[in-house]
């Protein structure tokens, strides 16, 4: 036992050794933080989930906040997408209200079920903030029984990322890759093959991005804005699984497993384009040896009536909860700066790679760059010109349960099933699970 | 009959430990590697050791996390294993039924997954005015009926006979535990001294839960926010993976000697 | 039942008391809340009773089938050729003249020292396309071309079961090991005169002697396999499909990941309660208990 005790003291020992440097390099924050009794000032507690994108984003919001109000303070708390959705629900189902913080960050699709889930406890925006300013399709995903709960935050306006050098040498220009539909998508993508032996796109029946990204482009969704199941009789529906399962059995496609593997794919120069919301410019970037290489285009358009060149992934907006001890100063720090501040939005871009909806910022500076690795391609602005385009669409509150249900019969269809039959089978499996 | 020759143990060892190492070479690779090589399966060490180290210290707070989960799975363990062997030794050696049947129940406790009472579980806490305390992230596993299952086993063939003699030397039942059972049952708790150690160091849902401000975070609540962001960087995700793995290694390498005292004449 | 019996066993309750009331505690507290909640559904914090309608809806879940049906075939599959590969590991471990040794034991063990995170991470990258294992496959002329392991139903979940079982077995094999510090050595070197193969030795001594202990692996295992969920949620997602999700996959979507009905999720977790319970009975039974 003696021994078992020294060990236990060793690395206790050690533990508090690595804690005091650690503390010691971030100039013994963690000490002072320790004791926020209830004497703190105005301190505005948010969470969020990306310390360099979204935590960054609110780090510049603080710092224009403060000229004005000097002692207003944020602090940050960092923690992974699922986690935090799931300490969100497990505080709100408990009813517990201590720890919960006043600003929290809302994945889009999340949002009307948010607000119908835990009623009364996020606050209402409406008349905090000039939505006219925003692009109009985030804030329809912001509204929820014609009150507007949050402030729009990052958009994911797609584009088509693609390597100029692989297209060149399949003997395409720019000019041919402008407002395509998905069809010509396949033919392009099925001489690239031939021509440079690189695949055209990549494929992952775990995920359902592309289906998401050809259905907003067509004003439709999984669920309709009832939140019943879209997948019968739905036009934009039956298209996008066709051109899904052709992308699929046209070889055009490398099959990828999971996020790494895709941004690996292209970062390896193993694919010619990339369709994908604009926060992919970063990865893309991450590759240093492909600058000046790539170029983006508009997305593909799907062959239906409403069918544009134009569409979404991903995105987020801030909410402030209505029993939090700082909601007023909450939704006026928030209104000032990610809902007022084109100065925010500019800084946003050229720190973190962040865009936004808001429209006065589209014509700053910031906005009109043109990055050497794009070719000098004034890639900010044609996405913000897209996303003009971008049909608005109800997310609705059974996004999540819609999509597994499509995932659950994906391999069926494409292993050639018969999609009219499959649909329904999708749509009865949807309703029995929102029961 | 075939026989066993030495070779082929020693093939089989071999492979085992090859398929159970390679991972480990592989996050050692990666910690040294730039997130895109990694992703593109670069078998081979690189020289991004030192930045990838310094990134990693400039994001977070990785020595209060450090030390975080080093007092909850130091003092948890001590508990836990005070705690649950007494239960196992009581249950086996003082045997009635009663007793078993209140053993019976207590296993029920182990078949419930844990996201089905969180909820109650966390009123309970918030109720007790506990949140975001060590003390909350090691109360629920305090005794583990998975524990004194283990304990219970084991006592089984804890030769009673020493307890007799104990008795007729004048002890009472305490001094019993503490000075016979406790002694000579060192190999049990030193492998569920690494059991336990291990199941608080990683432990996740809860902490994620009960702790709420970043300055009482464990080293998986980080780890877990840094794979997760947009564009994860792999280098130092691997960093963090390396300095997460560390201690249980360290523990493991530490106790080995105690439970496998091997079968070289150490009586018991 | 006479007066000294009665006397030991009233001195075991000043060992068992503590222990027990902590876990009734803050176990079964909550489970009775869970139970509750069981019979009621809605979103949220918004709920109303239903009475035993979730439990009906359960039997007419396709998902849960599936889930069910998934779980099982884990179970069935991989609980046993991990605790016999950990039983012979441990047995070839612990011969005290095999050289070697600790450095066999440590890093047979050292795969569950990994964190969740840790591991997800290692085991998509190993089985990504691109992956080193493809690689490895295709130079040694093994596969003609990557195989996408996590996009075929069949791989996808032979990938889960090589996970968990390189994970487990140590762990596993920790248990056995310290076990057999309680067995005789003497035992063995009797055998060995008498002319008994390594195999007869085994089966003869080692897994009667290691009864307890087997049987509390093969509780505890079926326990955890009945509950998996880090490893399939981090390495597949469930997918392809629904064809690797798990039941405490099914309860943690249901809580967290859809439009919340902790209620319905609360039925689905009693079907898990009572699943595992029944098998513990189960093995007890045939594991033979002495009493």
């Amino acid at each position: 036992m003696k021994k078992f005790l020294s060990v236990l003291l060793l690395v206790t020992l050690t533990a508090s050794m690595l804690a005091a440097c650690g503390s010691s390099n971030s100039d013994s924050k963690t000490a002072d933080s320790t004791d926020q009794g209830g004497a703190s000032k105005k301190k505005v507690i948010a969470w969020a989930w990306d310390p360099s994108f979204n935590g960054a984003a609110l780090k510049i919001a603080k710092e224009l906040y403060q000229k004005e109000h000097p002692d207003f303070d944020l602090e940050v708390v960092d923690m992974a997408k699922a986690d935090l959705e799931q300490k969100l629900n497990t505080n709100l189902a408990a009813g517990v209200k201590e720890g919960l913080p006043d600003i929290i960050l809302v994945n889009d699709p999340n949002i009307q079920k948010y607000v119908a889930s835990y009623p009364n406890t996020f606050a209402d925006f409406t008349d905090k903030v000039d939505f006219t300013k925003f692009s109009p399709y985030k804030v329809d995903a912001l509204r929820v029984d014609n009150k507007i709960y949050g402030v729009p935050f990052d958009i994911g306006v797609t584009g088509m990322f693609y390597r100029s050098d692989y297209l060149e040498q399949a003997g395409y220009s720019a000019k041919d890759l402008e407002n395509i539909t998905w069809d010509q998508y396949i033919a392009i993508g099925k001489k690239v093959k031939e021509k440079t032996g690189k695949y055209m796109a990549t494929i992952n029946p775990n995920d359902e991005a592309l289906t998401s990204i050809l259905l907003q482009s067509a004003g439709s969704w999984y669920i309709t804005p009832e939140n019943k199941g879209n997948f019968v009789n739905n036009p934009a529906m039956t298209e996008t699984l066709r051109v899904y399962k052709a992308i699929a059995d046209s070889g055009i496609a490398k099959p990828v497993t999971g996020w790494s593997e895709f941004v690996g794919s292209f970062n390896a120069g193993d694919v010619a384009t990339v369709v994908s919301g604009v926060w992919q410019v970063s990865s893309i970037m991450d590759a240093k040896d492909q600058s000046g290489k790539w170029k983006v285009a508009p997305i593909p358009k799907l062959n239906v009536q409403g069918g544009v060149n134009a569409s979404n992934e991903g995105g987020s907006s801030w909410f402030v909860l209505n029993n939090s001890a700082n909601k007023d100063t909450a939704i006026d720090f928030l209104a000032k700066t990610i809902g007022g501040s084109s100065e925010f939005y500019e800084r946003f871009l050229k720190e973190n790679g962040g865009v936004g909806s808001y429209i006065p910022a589209f014509s700053s500076a910031a906005y009109s760059e043109k990055p050497e690795f794009f070719g000098g391609q004034a890639i900010y602005r044609d996405f913000t010109d897209w996303s003009k385009k971008v049909p608005g669409i109800s997310l609705g509150m059974y996004t999540q349960e819609a999509k597994d249900a499509l995932k659950n019969e994906l391999p069926n269809i494409l292993q050639g099933a018969d999609l009219t039959q499959s649909l329904t089978n999708i749509q009865s499996l949807f309703e029995q699970q929102v029961k | 009959m075939k026989k066993i020759t030495p070779i082929m143990v020693h093939t089989f060892l071999i492979l085992a430990s090859i398929i159970s190492l390679f991972p480990f070479l592989w996050m050692l690779m990666g910690m040294t590697n730039t997130s895109s090589d990694i992703l593109k399966g670069k078998f081979g060490f690189g020289s991004m050791l030192m930045d990838n180290i310094h990134k990693l210290q400039g994001m977070t707070h990785l020595g209060a996390a450090f030390y975080n989960s080093t007092i909850i799975a130091v003092v948890g363990t001590i508990i836990t294993l005070f705690l649950s062997s007494m239960a196992g030794y009581g249950f086996e050696i003082y045997h009635s039924k009663a007793k078993s049947r209140l053993f019976g129940l207590l296993m029920l406790s182990m078949m419930m997954p844990f996201a089905a009472v969180m909820i109650p579980l966390f009123r309970m806490f918030s109720n007790m005015g506990l949140l975001n305390t060590p003390t909350a992230v090691v109360l629920p596993s305090i005794t583990t009926a998975f524990m004194i299952f283990f304990f219970l086993q084991n006592t089984k063939s804890f030769p009673r006979e020493l307890l007799q003699a104990g008795r007729v030397d004048g002890l009472n039942e305490w001094r019993l535990f503490t000075l016979i059972y406790v002694p000579t049952m060192k190999p049990t708790y030193a492998a569920a001294a690494i059991i336990t150690f291990m199941n608080y160091w990683n432990s996740f849902l809860w902490p994620l839960i009960a702790l709420q401000t970043q300055d009482k975070k464990t080293l998986p609540l980080v780890v877990s926010s840094l794979a997760s962001s947009y564009n994860p960087d792999y280098g130092i995700i691997m960093v963090a993976i390396v300095v997460t793995t560390l201690p249980s290694v360290v523990i493991f390498f530490l106790l080995q000697k105690q439970f496998v005292q091997g079968m070289l004449g150490s009586v018991k | 039942m006479d007066r000294k019996r009665n006397k030991i066993s009233l001195n075991g309750w000043q060992f068992v008391a503590i222990p027990s009331a902590l876990i009734l505690l803050f176990s079964f507290y909550p489970m009775v809340q869970s139970l509750l909640l069981s019979f009621q559904s809605g979103k949220g914090s918004v709920y109303h009773y239903v009475g035993i309608d979730n439990y009906i809806r359960l039997l007419s879940d396709p998902i849960f089938k599936q889930a069910v049906f998934n779980t099982v075939l884990y179970l069935v599959v991989q609980v046993p050729i991990m605790l016999l590969i950990g039983l012979v590991i441990a047995q070839l471990l612990n011969n005290p003249k095999l050289r070697f040794k600790g450095f066999y034991r440590t890093a047979i063990f050292l795969p569950c020292v990994t964190s969740l995170v840790s591991y997800a991470v290692l085991f998509k990258s190993i089985f990504a396309v691109d992956g080193i294992l493809n690689k490895m496959l295709v130079s040694i002329h093994l596969i003609a071309e990557p195989v996408a392991w996590l996009m075929d139903p069949t791989w996808a979940r032979v990938v889960i079961i090589a996970a968990i079982t390189w994970r487990w077995t140590g762990y596993n094999m920790i248990f056995y090991l310290s076990a057999m510090q309680n067995i005789d050595p003497s035992i063995y070197e009797a055998a060995s005169m008498d002319g008994a193969s390594k195999f007869r030795q085994f089966f003869g001594i080692t897994i009667p002697m290691l009864k307890p202990i087997i049987l509390f692996t093969a509780i505890i295992s079926t326990n955890g396999t009945l509950q998996l969920f880090d490893e399939v949620v981090n390495i597949t997602k469930g997918g392809p499909g629904n064809a690797t999700m798990t039941i405490s996959q099914y309860i943690y979507n249901l809580s967290f990941v859809y439009t919340p009905n902790f209620g319905y999720a609360a039925t689905v977790s009693y079907a898990i309660v009572i699943m595992v319970a029944v098998l513990a009975l189960f093995q007890l039974k045939i594991g033979g208990e002495k009493r």
